[in-house]
Parts: structure tokens; sequence; C-alpha cells
């Protein structure tokens, strides 16, 4: 039972892994900074709904900081930091808010929560106001690419809990 | 299960959000008309250059201590980052600047530039507003 939850883990970090570095190589539509599609979070918000809490953290922890260390650069942790952190936070609250056909309001929200961490972040790092200025744009992204990754997590979940195949075990 | 909140509901608000995002960034990109470049590392401002007064193009680097370097192209009326070397490249991306409509961001180095309308350090041979 242990084993399994592990292994359950570690695979889902490294499916969002896999999501997260293939992203990372697709060039950018806009220079703007912090703009990103953000497919890896599909994996955070099935498993949010599906492993519970405690695994999804473990599993976006795990991908962020392994993400940073295979792209190189450790200064896009402290804002993917900050940004997952913050958005896993808000989704944590609104889980018990929505019913399982609204698992895109949770992502949609949860990408401004990650856009306004990023921004925070930015903020603190180079002391000054000036990231702001891409405030509204990156939102606007934001709240289109949660709007899809957020339905792509809700079909995958609904379609692998009719599998009865992945999921808590019941204790 | 019966929804807290319909989801007619949450698509009325997000539809709402978005038209104030929109707003927000029109908004945002109507503002400022300044001809020097200020040139901020970690928050504060290592170069001011006014544009309207470059006739020649030149370039300079701003290194940060950390490995990360930017080469800042000046031309009349406009500034760029050049070359760098972060791995987005957001900033090269971002191209040639002549309106304070948007800022140079460059994230891995802390760098970002911006064309205001007062001077924020005496670099440059300018008359730095000071106060």
């Amino acid at each position: 039972m242990k084993v399994k939850r592990l292994i359950r883990m570690a695979l889902c970090t490294a499916i969002a892994l896999t999501i997260f570095m293939i992203e990372a190589r697709i060039p950018a539509l806009a220079p703007i900074p912090g703009m990103k599609l953000g497919l890896a979070n599909i994996v955070t918000v099935w498993a949010l709904f599906t492993l519970g809490p405690v695994d999804a953290a473990m599993i976006l922890i795990s991908r962020i900081l392994l993400g940073s260390l295979f792209s190189g650069s450790m200064m896009s942790l402290l804002y993917s930091l900050s940004g997952g952190v913050l958005c896993f936070l808000l989704s944590l609250l609104l889980r018990r808010l929505v019913t399982e056909k609204q698992i895109w309001v949770v992502s949609i929200l949860g990408a401004m929560a990650h856009n306004v961490g990023q921004l925070l972040a930015a903020t603190a790092v180079m002391e000054s106001w000036t990231v702001w200025y891409y405030a509204p744009v990156l939102m606007i992204s934001g709240t289109l690419t949660g709007a899809f990754t957020g339905t792509a997590a809700q079909v995958l979940y609904l379609r692998l809990k009719k599998l009865r195949a992945i999921g808590r075990e019941k204790p | 299960m019966k929804p807290m909140i319909q989801t007619k509901t949450w698509m009325i608000l997000f539809a709402a959000l978005l038209a104030l995002l929109i707003a927000a960034a029109l908004l945002v990109s109507h503002r400022g008309t300044g001809k020097i470049a200020n040139v901020y590392q970690d928050g504060v401002c290592i170069r001011s250059i006014d544009l309207s007064a470059v006739t020649e193009a030149y370039s300079f680097t701003v290194t940060d201590g950390k490995g990360h370097e930017n080469l800042i192209e000046v031309a009349p009326g406009q500034i760029r980052v050049a070359e760098a070397n972060c791995p987005d490249h957001v900033c090269v991306h971002t191209g040639w600047i002549s309106d304070g409509l948007r800022p140079i961001v460059c994230l891995p180095a802390r760098l970002s530039i911006q064309l205001e309308d007062t001077a924020q350090s005496e670099t440059e041979g300018l008359d730095a507003v000071i106060g």
C-alpha cells in the first residue's frame, strides 16, 4: 500500500516533468515574461482531485524542483515556486466549493493565483513594480490557458474515475 | 451533487473578469511618453540615457556578477537588448522600445529598462532629477 502510493506519486511526477520539459521547448508566442501554457498543471489538478492534497503537493514540489534543475535556471525556481504554491493553496480552498464538472474553474483561478505569485516574486527580486505592467496581459493568457488545462484535467479525472484504475485506496 | 455555485455563474464571472483585464491591459498601454531610458538592476537605476539626444548607435554590456550578461543596444530614439545569456531570451524578443508603453524585462538577470520622463541615474552626463 505504501509502495503503491510512492510509485503512483513518482509516476505522476515523471509525467508532469516530461510535460514541463516539452513545454519549455515550445517558443513563446509573445515576449511577455512569465507567460506559458502551464500544461504540467493538468497533472497537479488531477492529482488534487483524485489522490488528495498531500500527494498532489508532493508531486507539485518535486516537479518544480526537478524542473528548474533540469532546465538549468535556478532563478526561475523562485518564480515557479511562489506561483505554484499560491496556485496550490487557492486550489485547495476551491476544491470543496466545486463539483467534479467544475474542475476547470479551479484551474482558471489557480492560473491567476500563479500569475500573482510570480509577479510578487519578481517584484521582490527586482525591487521594482515594473513587472506589474504585464499583469493584465499575463492574467488574460492565464485565464485562457487555465480554462484549457482545467478542461483537460476534468476530462482526465472523469474518464479515469470511470475506469476505477487509479485512485485513493479505501481505508 | 448540487453545485454550490452554478456553472453559469462562474462563466459570467470569468467573462466579466476577462473584460476587466482587457480594459486594464488597454489602459496601461496608454501611459507614458518618456524619452529617457532608465536601466534598472535589482531595482536600482544603474544608467539613464536620453534617447532623444542619441545621434549614433552604440552598445554596452550589463553584468550582474552572477553570470548574467545583457548586451544593450542604443540607437537614436530607441533601445533594446541585443544579446543575452538568460535561458528564456524574453528581453531580446521584446525588441526595440521607443516609448513608455512597455518595459523590457529580463527576469533571470533582474534587469529592466523603462522609458520615463525623468532620469533616475546620473550616469551618461544627464542632469539627474533628485527629489
